[in-house]
Parts: structure tokens; sequence; C-alpha cells
């Protein structure tokens, strides 16, 4: 079996944005984080279920978030305002991005696949909540005409998150993935 | 010297539902400081363990619950695993097509027998000592078979013995209500006036479940989500109010505009209307609401632009104020359950369901629309899970108080409802959203509920 690998140089390049992205998520520099998502966006996290072998335990039909560039926009919108109760004040986060492996996907597109560790902390005595899952995205390079490529070039134009519970253990999705 | 009410609260955390000394004292305690009528709730019941303990025994295993809708289950033999209470059920159709809800134990061992969420079977199998039980409920023998369980059981097995412990069940409109109660009120008794209204979010046309219900877990009581939803439209205007910041709803009286309504029984509702002329469902799906609703309700849906309620006691369901989504003006169809976990703990179940025969692009960004504004990463949920939390933690300290803090539940105490005619739907109907009447009815009927002794 031949495995398609990308170059060692295109590999780094793709982990340096997801650090970055990470970086700018867990210090709220959402407008930022927006940028670095192409227009024609599709952001969709299924719901997963508890089934028995070999049925799938994800469900394609509805999912926790389900959303367009636009209407991240207005998330971001709304955690500017001054009435975002549910993370002002915000929650202490760290996003772990790791298990990276990137697969070309033809016309100069990379699919990445990423595990994903959020610990998200709220309020005192010390608890806190993990949100865990893979991401499954595909990067293309940014064109003239995208209203912002960002700065290394890449753009997620897709963005799949699976989370690792049935029944969420975080009060909210208050955070983004 | 005896120790006062609040006083033995420190010792009796723990206590037994066999402490009958106990027990009289925290009923002494909720019949001196519950006050539904004035409008007097005290903030201990929001979490107290013993008040919990009681809800078990006395609300969730006596009243009308909610498990499923039938569109989860469209074929003899489809189940979904469901909770009455703590307790796990099997709603499931059996293989002569009729819906019955089991406890999910067997009753060999009391191990549970569906694992899953949900499925098809004709049978449901022990995965512990193989006793196997029909879609109808009947113990059909042991996995092993004949010859083996003879060795076992030389003597036989009494059969009837060992049939599935049964809920009643009946279906309103393709909802799927259960109670472990033998006699009492059928489900369209305990529904009442509710159900004008509840046809309008899943009878006004042929409903399904869009995929599976999404489940989160709240570190909040089970009962606070459960009033909000039945009478609380003033929160909207502090902890919503992103709406007006970011310019997606016109005008002041948002959340106001529209009328409260106490149908009795210990449900609530708020109906929001508008004032457009032109309905803002589909035109498409209005013939098929036609044929579903009366002509009074096809009235107030013309005027509709959102309906909270509660279904007593933790049903809730709602028609999301209409908003735009990617042009077009969308709602849906909304259930909650709020799953008792325990005194601090819920189990959100969110139903998003949609017509049937609806044009795909209703279904597609009403679908959106519910993700974006009510799922577990809404715009409008995740804020209320915030009060509900902080409410609950505040609550357990509130316990250990001598002197009760009483909560203010006054909204509209001294408002009457509208004369009868004024609006078309059943109840007490009070002009604007504004009141707590329902709520108060909701402290009374659950009031009934958790004291009285258990008929035996």
């Amino acid at each position: 079996m031949t495995v398609t690998r990308i170059d060692l140089a295109t590999r780094v390049e793709i982990e340096d944005f997801y650090y970055r992205e990470a970086e700018l998520l867990d210090e709220r520099r959402w407008e930022e984080w927006l940028d670095l998502f192409a227009p024609e966006l599709e952001y969709f996290a299924p719901l997963r279920v508890t089934r028995k072998s070999p049925a799938s335990d994800i469900v394609e039909e509805l999912g926790h978030f389900d959303d367009t560039k636009a209407s991240l926009g207005l998330r971001v919108k709304r955690l500017r305002t001054d009435v975002a109760w549910a993370e002002d004040p915000p929650s202490h986060t760290r996003r772990l991005i790791t298990n990276l492996r990137a697969e070309p996907a033809g016309d100069g597109t990379v699919t990445v696949r990423t595990n994903m560790l959020l610990y998200r902390s709220r309020g005192d005595m010390g608890a806190f909540d993990l949100i865990v899952g893979e991401r499954q995205d595909l990067l293309r390079r940014g064109e003239t005409g995208d209203e912002a490529a960002s700065a290394d070039g890449w753009l997620i134009a897709k963005r799949r998150i699976i989370i690792d519970q049935s029944s969420l253990g975080t009060k909210n999705l208050g955070v983004l993935l | 010297m005896a120790m006062t009410i609040s006083e033995s609260k420190v010792y009796s955390v723990y206590m037994s539902r066999y402490d009958v000394q106990g027990r009289l004292e925290l009923a002494e305690r909720i019949r001196k400081t519950v006050h539904p009528e004035r409008g007097e709730i005290p903030l201990f019941v929001y979490s107290d363990p013993d008040v919990y303990a009681l809800e078990l025994e006395r609300l969730f295993g006596q009243t009308w619950l909610f498990v499923a809708h039938l569109s989860e289950i469209p074929n003899p033999g489809s189940f979904v695993v469901r909770a009455m209470g703590e307790e796990s059920v099997i709603v499931g159709r059996g293989d002569d097509t009729v819906v019955r809800v089991f406890l999910n134990a067997c009753r060999h061992r009391g191990m549970k027998l569906a694992c899953e969420d949900f499925g098809e079977t004709n049978m449901w199998r022990c995965p512990y000592h193989g006793f196997t039980y029909g879609s109808k409920g009947d113990f059909l023998g042991t996995f092993m078979g004949a010859p083996f369980e003879r060795a076992a059981y030389p003597r036989g097995l009494d059969r009837a013995a060992l049939h599935l412990v049964e809920a009643r069940t009946e279906v309103y409109k393709g909802m799927v209500f259960a109670t472990w109660a033998k006699e009492g009120p059928s489900l369209e008794e305990f529904l009442g006036n509710v159900r004008w209204y509840l046809d309008l979010i899943i009878g006004r046309a042929e409903m399904e479940v869009v995929g599976t219900p999404e489940r989160w877990v709240v570190p909040t009581n089970w009962r606070l989500p459960s009033e909000n939803f039945t009478a609380d439209a003033y929160h909207t205007a502090t902890a919503h109010s992103f709406l007006s910041r970011l310019g997606m709803v016109q005008g002041a009286d948002f959340g106001r505009d529209g009328y409260h309504v106490d149908p009795g029984g210990g449900h609530g509702l708020g109906v929001g209307v508008h004032f457009d002329g032109e309905s803002y469902f589909p035109p498409e799906l209005r013939g098929e609401y036609a044929e579903h609703l009366s002509e009074a309700q096809l009235t107030t849906l013309a005027r509709l632009k959102n309906m909270h309620g509660n279904v007593f006691p933790n049903m809730s369901f709602l028609i999301p104020n209409f908003i735009e989504v990617e042009g077009r003006r969308v709602s849906g169809a909304m259930i909650r359950v709020w799953q008792p976990a325990g005194p601090n703990r819920t189990q959100v179940w969110s139903w998003h369901l949609v017509e049937r025969d609806a044009p795909d692009w209703w279904k597609k960004l009403g679908r959106r629309m519910y993700t974006q504004t009510f799922s577990s990463s809404g715009m409008f949920d995740q804020d209320d899970t915030e009060n509900w939390e902080a409410q609950t933690r505040v609550s357990d300290a509130a316990l250990y108080r001598s002197d009760d803090f009483v909560l203010h539940y006054g909204m509209g105490l001294d408002l009457a409802p509208l004369p009868a005619g004024t609006f078309p739907g059943p109840g007490n109907v009070y002009d604007g959203k504004f009141s707590e009447a329902a709520g108060r009815t909701y402290y009374r009927v659950w009031l009934d509920h958790v004291l009285q002794e258990k008929k035996r």
C-alpha cells in the first residue's frame, strides 16, 4: 500500500497553522481566528450515540454545531457584547492539538485530521471540563478574492468535529472548537 | 430539647426513605415555607437532597412522563432507551406494532437489558445470564436453551412472574408518555388545556424527530429549567439581551408582546405574537396545518412569533423566536426533557422536530437555526445554563440557613386573566407575557404531589 505523504516542509507549515489557531482561540482573539476560514466554510459537529457494533455511533442528521462562516461571525459578535454571560467572565481554556495526519486531497488541498483536547475551567473550586475529539479539516490555499487569506496561506474550507461523548459533560459549548 | 426543623436538616442529608421522623420534619418545613398562592417559594427546595428523594418517589413515580416521539420507533421491533425519573426504560414497538414502555431491568438480577441508545430487535436478551424477553415483554426462556434451562431449574420457571415490569403507556399526537401509576387520570385528562397549545407545535402537521435527541449534562436542579419554560418570559430581556444588542430583534417590547397562559395542572406557557398581518410559517405548509388544526388554532398560529412552555413536571416545548438564517425567516419545533440525575445535576434531552413534508429550505435552515440558537452550543441556551448552575449552588448553601430565604414569585399576582372569549385558546390567559401565574400553579401542583402520603 502506498501512503501519499505531504512533504516535510508543508507538514511543519500545517502544524504551525494549528498551533497558531489554538493560540488565537485560547487568547480569545476570535476575529483573527475567523480569518483562518474560507468563505465557503462548512463547520459541523455531529452527535454521537451509544450503539452496538457494527452500527455507526455518529448521527449525521443533527449536530452540536452546524455553522457557516457568517454564523460563526455572529457567535463572535455576541461574545464581544458585555452580555455574553456563559463566557464572561471567560473560561480558562487550553487546546492541545496533536496526532496530526495530513494527506493531499487534490487541487492543492489537504485533508488534516488532528486530535483535540480542550481543557476548560470556570469559576472556583478547581473544577474543569474536558472536551475531547477529532477534527477533520479540509485546508486549501488562500486565493485572491478570499476576504482574508491567513498570513501563512492556508484556509480551513471544511471542519468536522467528532466529539467523544454521547452525552456532553460540559454544561454548554460556549467555547469554539 | 427538640431540634428545630432546620437544625435537623444538617443531620439528615443522607436521610433514608424509611426515616419516618425525618420525613415528617421535611414535610412540615415544606408546608410552613412553600406558599405558591402568595408567590413565596423558599430557596432550599431548589436542591435539597431530601426534597429530591420525595420527588423521585411521589412525582416521577406517579405522573405522566414524556419518553419518546413515535417517529423514533417507526417499525415493529424499533426501540429507544429513555429514563423516567432516574430509572432506565425501554420504549419499544412490539412485533404487534403496539408501543410499550418497560423498566430496563432483567427480572433475574436487575441487569440492564438494552445497553445501547436505540436499535431494532425482536427480543431483549440479558447480557449477564441470557434471560430473554419478547417485544411484548414476555419471558421467552434462557439463552442456553431448554435442556440447559431444565438442568438449572428442574422444577421450571414461573414465566408469568418473569414478565418485564411495564409502565402504563399512552400516546398524544405522536408523543409517547408513560407513568408508573396504575390508576389515575388518562394522558388526555392529565394534559387537559395544554393540549390546545401543544397542537401548535407537535400537532400542526405530521412531525418527525431529526436525527436523535442531543444530550448534555448541566450542574443544575431539574426544576429550574422546567420553571423557566413554564413561566419566565421576563428573563429574556436580560439573559438574552445580546439579541437586541446585535439588532436581531426590534423594539423594547421584545419578550412581552403576547400572552401568558396558565392552563391548569401545573403546565404553563407563553405565546409571543407579532403584528405583521402575514403568517411567519412557510406558505408551503399552510394546507397541511389547515387539515390538522382548528380555525381558532390557525388564527393563533398566523400571529405567532414564538411559544415556550412546559408540561408538568419536566417536559418543555418551544417554537423558537423566528430569526433570519441565510436570508429567510425560520423557526422550528423543540422538545426538552430535564432529566433528573441527582439534586444538583440534570441531563438535558433536546429533540428537534420538523414537518415531515416540509420544503427542503425549511428543513435545512430550521436545523441550523436549532443548532445555532438552542442546542448545547446555542446562543440562547448557554447563558441559561450559567444561571441555573449558580442558583443551584446558592441553594445548596441555603439548605442550612436557620431562617429560610424566600424567593419572589409574585409577578402578575394582582392581574386578572382576560375575560373568556378574548383569546381563542383555553385556560387562564393573561395579556402580555410578563406573569408568573403558571409558575405559582406549578408549585401548587408540585406541593400537592410531594406532600401526599403515598397511597398503598
